[in-house]
């Protein structure tokens, strides 16, 4: 099996069991805020992550966990902010490497671009982490989010694995037959092996429509709604962004 | 709820005295696009409460049969359900009554818990929360599957997902039940629950099969299909 749930399924804490649209409009405009405060204001970014971290600490997230999740896309971010210095050259020159001239402002835009994304990444790593994918797509679709995209969402999240699997089948049959990926070579194989599972997946299309129709689909679905948006839910959604618009408000006056 | 109103509706459009049958086929003729002829002239019917077994080589049109049960394929000839015909006015209340477990259980569970999908179908209907919960909670018990709802059903096994489809149409509450190769791929334990099952309800059940087992232990009644004709039509034995 391919396939681990994305929020493990044993530990229940109270940010847990919050009802997903609660951390969904919390966490989300959390970032928003983040994103919208200005560079030069760094106590601001501390701040912040302060409130991540107890957001973190009331889930019981080891730092171990989400810096590993955070991985997954982290590196990438500083694989592109680290040439932005190099393309700002305003400003006092810090100093240089080779011909090139990094300055204060350059690294202004390289610390902006890194602290807005970690935290951003931090706080949706935080929100996967203790929210199942089921409950995701109802908080989405119960925050009014458009039907077209959380269905196509949740059906790419149920046919992703098992298209991996098939492709996974596809490749054993032809490893079974002494198939060796060689470069080039092999490149219509390949191809015929993409066009066979493009056919596979579209018949499985066909075939879950006809299911949905023989039980009375009509064009619209109502995922089923479990859970309440109550007290601690507007509590969760209130100290959140509360204190985090409190911090972002304070970076203005300062400035 | 208006079941009684409808059937006596029906049975006063049918021609004979009594309950209208399940299902009446007449004449039934369906070639594809293509011009492959797969059904070439089906009759049968089915009274209320039978229980009958569909069988016959691969490409004998049991699968495109089935689909005509619920409206999915429309060819020429007539299928009427408890006296209701089969057309685009009566889909829904057709697709009520007859409820279709197809073969592949991936295909019939396509949400992201087991409880959105055995909910699709009554939500479909139009039902308010509280009765689709209870219909949830009791389909999902009349499969062996109470408190599962909340799993995704990429983690269960095969036999859970082919009980869970079953589970999905059952909350329909149908009156025609039909299952498309139920045991196919199922090892003999699983295979063993399911059949158990299956004969527990109580409903009219039409079941498309290769395996003598489920004819035998769940059918009275078997009819066997060649190349898109009904070739025999009898008492199992």
């Amino acid at each position: 099996m391919i396939h681990a749930e994305i929020a493990g399924g044993a530990v229940s804490t109270p940010v847990h069991r919050l009802d997903a649209r609660a951390k969904i409009l919390g966490l989300i405009g959390f970032v928003v805020i983040v994103v919208t405060t200005p560079p030069e204001a760094v106590w601001a970014f501390v701040l912040y992550a302060v409130v991540l971290a107890f957001v973190a600490g009331l889930a019981r997230l080891s730092p171990v966990t989400l810096a590993k999740r955070a991985l997954v896309v982290v590196p990438f971010v500083i694989m592109v902010a680290v040439f932005l210095p190099f393309f700002h050259q305003d400003g006092d020159p810090v100093f240089s490497l080779g011909g090139a001239r990094v300055t204060d402002q350059g690294l202004l835009v390289l610390w902006n671009v890194l602290a807005k994304a970690l935290l951003g990444v931090l706080s949706m790593v935080v929100l996967g982490l203790t929210t199942t994918f089921s409950e995701l797509v109802t908080g989405f679709e119960r925050l009014h989010t458009p039907k077209v995209l959380v269905l196509t969402v949740s059906f790419m999240h149920r046919y992703g694995y098992l298209f991996l699997e098939e492709s996974r089948r596809m490749q054993r049959a032809m490893a079974s037959r002494d198939f060796r990926a060689r470069w080039l070579g092999n490149v219509p194989t390949l191809g015929r092996m993409l066009g066979s599972l493009f056919l596979r997946s579209y018949s499985r299309g066909e075939r879950v429509y006809v299911a949905m129709v023989s039980r009375g689909y009509e064009g619209s679905i109502r995922l089923e709604p479990d859970g309440a948006f109550g007290w601690t839910e507007a509590l969760f959604v209130g100290s959140v962004l509360g204190t985090a618009l409190a911090v972002r408000v304070a970076t203005a006056w300062s400035a | 709820m208006d079941d009684s109103a409808e059937s006596a509706k029906a049975a006063g459009r049918a021609p004979t005295q009594g309950p209208p049958p399940a299902l009446e086929i007449r004449g039934l003729v369906f070639a594809y696009p293509d011009g492959t002829r797969v059904l070439e002239g089906i009759d049968l019917v089915i009274r209320q409460g039978e229980s009958v077994a569909v069988i016959g080589p691969n490409g004998a049109g049991k699968s495109t049969l089935l689909l005509h049960l619920n409206g999915i394929l429309r060819g020429s000839g007539s299928v009427t359900v408890f006296g209701l015909p089969v057309e685009p006015k009566n889909l829904r209340e057709v697709r009520r009554r007859v409820g279709v477990v197809f073969q592949d259980p991936e295909d019939q569970l396509f949400l992201t818990s087991v409880a959105q999908d055995v909910a699709f179908g009554p939500s479909n209907m139009g039902l308010d929360r509280d009765d689709i919960a209870e219909r949830v909670a009791g389909a999902l018990a009349a499969v062996g599957m109470e408190g599962s709802g909340e799993r995704s059903s990429h983690h269960l096994s095969f036999g859970q997902k082919k009980r869970i489809a079953v589970a999905t149409v059952l909350s329909m509450r149908p009156d025609v039940l039909v299952l498309d190769e139920p045991t196919s791929n199922l090892d003999p334990k699983s295979r063993r629950r399911l059949i158990d099952i299956l004969s527990g309800l109580p409903v009219t059940k039409i079941v498309v099969t290769h395996d003598m087992t489920v004819a035998y232990e769940l059918c009275e009644r078997t009819v066997i299909l060649d190349q898109g004709r009904i070739v025999a039509d009898g008492l199992t034995e």
